[in-house]
């Protein structure tokens, strides 16, 4: 069946296209999205809430073209939460909110494949609730340098009694959050520690790590990109897909985990597909959810 | 699914309610531009600047101003002109049926489309009907985003579509524009009666497209298949220094560490 009309909390919902093969090299299709994003949804939800949502759509698959909105669509259904933000040039836009299932589902619906959201919650769009390590391998480095690059991070940040906490990025690099939660924290703070740490990182490690985002320096290195601290940015969801060949996702691993797997030196199994994040999800529960919680307090600032 | 729009309630009048939502009638085709710096493509973006002070001014130092005279306000926050702004309508209450051929086009401000919500196909489908066969449009008071408007709901081949107008005192007068002196002679008038009529057509709006919309496009295509794409920098701060002294310090200590650790 291509249609289906479901009711959740009450609201229906119309699903169209939905053998239409998103992901066509290994035959995913839109009900498989629906379906990963359903069962995911316990787990992700607690990570969209509140947050400003950039769509990253994929209407034809991902090998076809796909656009960002951060406009919430005009067409949305009422019973979609929506919040205004101001823009950089101070324009009011009009954002949506995934905070319950159903939008969830509708923005799938809408072939989202991945959601981005950054990373201040929509009433205080200046403070900052984690610093973020947005590790990019300049080829030929792959995510095994990014895992080393992690795991040099999380031994400095620990010794700034920091807990920070490693997902992959569902593409080629990693992500290393260091969860604040405090309400004096801003933007500014976020990037110059985040800067600091990056160009130290860069000074020790010059083989391994740059600070610099110009694309000739990053050749088989790891590119730390701290400008990722700002507000006008947003990073991919933890437990989004990726619009790669196959559907990856954005998944947490434990710091144990990621030591053995970099030891063990194949790049492959670094990464998560959707069938391991279900299973996984189940087993060990929400690796991230201190990120939302934990309160840390950057030193000299 | 249905188109959600800008807003949704009923329209009601005697004892009919109908459940509807508004949506966007038209788009302009204007070709948006953004205006980027002709060093390095990058982006720009607007700032407010004093040139008292000759610097930008943050957004939370910005309050309006209402120019009493030349270099005299009166200043006004947000909460303030908030506590005066009407609550947003549920209903339109439509409190006259009146003749759309009375309505000069000059009054004519936006229009929107009227959708029938769940349940309220049929009597939007019999309101369309009668105010078509009638020639009557409703008047109705209305709040949209923290403003009153006055509006006009009429049929439009099958439609209902809603006209926000502009109040009567918006209007400018025409007086001293038009001359109305001196007699104007029959002989005259049946001349320019004649070439009006030789020129009668019905309207056809789809004979007219936009056809310097459709230039530009025409333009910005073939720039695409020359492959006179440019590209943004990425934008990155070089200030200067690696970042303050007390972290950096601490950081070159825990560096040593770490490195002889590993």
């Amino acid at each position: 069946m291509n249609r289906k009309v479901v009711e959740i909390a009450g609201r229906e919902l119309s699903l169209s296209n939905l053998n239409k093969e998103l992901y066509p090299s290994c035959g995913f299709t839109k009900a498989n999205v629906l379906e990963y994003y359903g069962r995911i949804a316990e787990y992700i939800l607690p990570h969209l809430k509140d947050r400003a949502l950039t769509l990253k759509r994929y209407p034809d698959g991902v090998e076809k073209e796909y656009f960002f909105e951060k406009r919430c669509p005009a067409y949305r259904p009422h019973w979609v939460e929506t919040a205004e933000i101001r823009r950089d040039d101070n324009e009011q836009m009009t954002v949506c909110l995934v905070n319950n299932l159903e939008t969830l589902l509708w923005v799938e619906n809408l072939a989202s494949l991945e959601l981005h959201v950054p990373l201040a919650k929509k009433n205080s769009p200046e403070t900052p609730d984690a610093v973020v390590f947005d590790l990019d391998p300049g080829e030929p480095a792959n995510i095994l340098d990014c895992a080393r690059v992690a795991l040099i991070l999380r031994d400095v940040l620990s010794r700034l009694q920091l807990a920070s906490y490693p997902k992959t990025s569902g593409q080629k690099g990693m992500h290393v959050f260091v969860p604040l939660n405090s309400p004096q924290v801003t933007f500014e703070d976020t990037k110059k520690f985040s800067k600091a740490v990056a160009v130290i990182m860069q000074k020790k490690y010059p083989d391994l790590v740059t600070a610099k985002m110009a694309k000739e320096e990053r050749r088989g290195k790891v590119f730390i990109n701290w400008s990722q601290n700002d507000s006008a940015k947003t990073m991919v969801c933890v437990y989004s897909l990726r619009g790669r060949e196959k559907p990856s996702v954005s998944f947490p691993l434990e710091w144990q985990e990621l030591k053995d797997l970099t030891g063990q030196g194949n790049p492959e199994k670094l990464q998560v597909m959707y069938s391991k994040a279900v299973s996984r999800v189940g087993k060990q529960g929400d690796l991230f959810r201190e990120v939302l919680v934990k309160e840390q307090r950057l030193p000299h600032l | 699914m249905a188109a959600q729009g800008i807003w949704s309630g009923t329209i009601s009048f005697s004892l009919v309610a109908i459940p509807v939502h508004l949506v966007k009638a038209v788009q302009p085709g204007r070709v948006a531009f953004r205006s980027l710096h002709n060093t390095d493509f990058s982006p720009l973006v607007r700032r407010m600047f004093c040139p008292k002070q000759e610097k930008l001014v943050p957004p939370e130092e910005i309050v309006r101003g209402y120019e009493i005279e030349p270099d005299r306000y009166l200043a006004i926050t947000d909460e303030e002109l908030e506590s005066v702004s009407p609550e947003r309508s549920r209903t339109i209450e439509i409190v006259e049926f009146i003749d759309m051929k009375e309505v000069d086009p000059i009054y004519y401000d936006h229009p929107y489309y009227l959708v029938p919500s769940k349940g309220g196909e049929k009597a939007y489908r019999l309101l369309v009907e009668v105010m078509q066969r009638t020639n009557r449009a409703g008047l109705a008071k209305f709040v949209l985003v923290e403003r009153e408007y006055l509006v006009a709901i009429k049929s439009t081949e099958g439609a209902l579509t809603l006209f926000t107008l502009h109040y009567s005192e918006e209007i400018l007068p025409d007086e001293g524009l038009a001359p109305k002196e001196g007699k104007l002679e029959a002989r005259e008038k049946n001349r320019m009666k004649n070439s009006i009529k030789e020129m009668m057509a019905d309207f056809d709006p789809g004979k007219y497209g936009n056809k310097h919309r459709e230039k530009v496009m025409n333009l910005l295509q073939q720039k695409m298949t020359e492959h006179a794409l440019v590209e943004a920098p990425a934008v990155e701060e070089e200030e200067e220094g690696e970042g303050p002294a007390d972290l950096v310090a601490t950081l070159e200590n825990i560096m040593r560490e770490v490195k002889k650790s590993r």
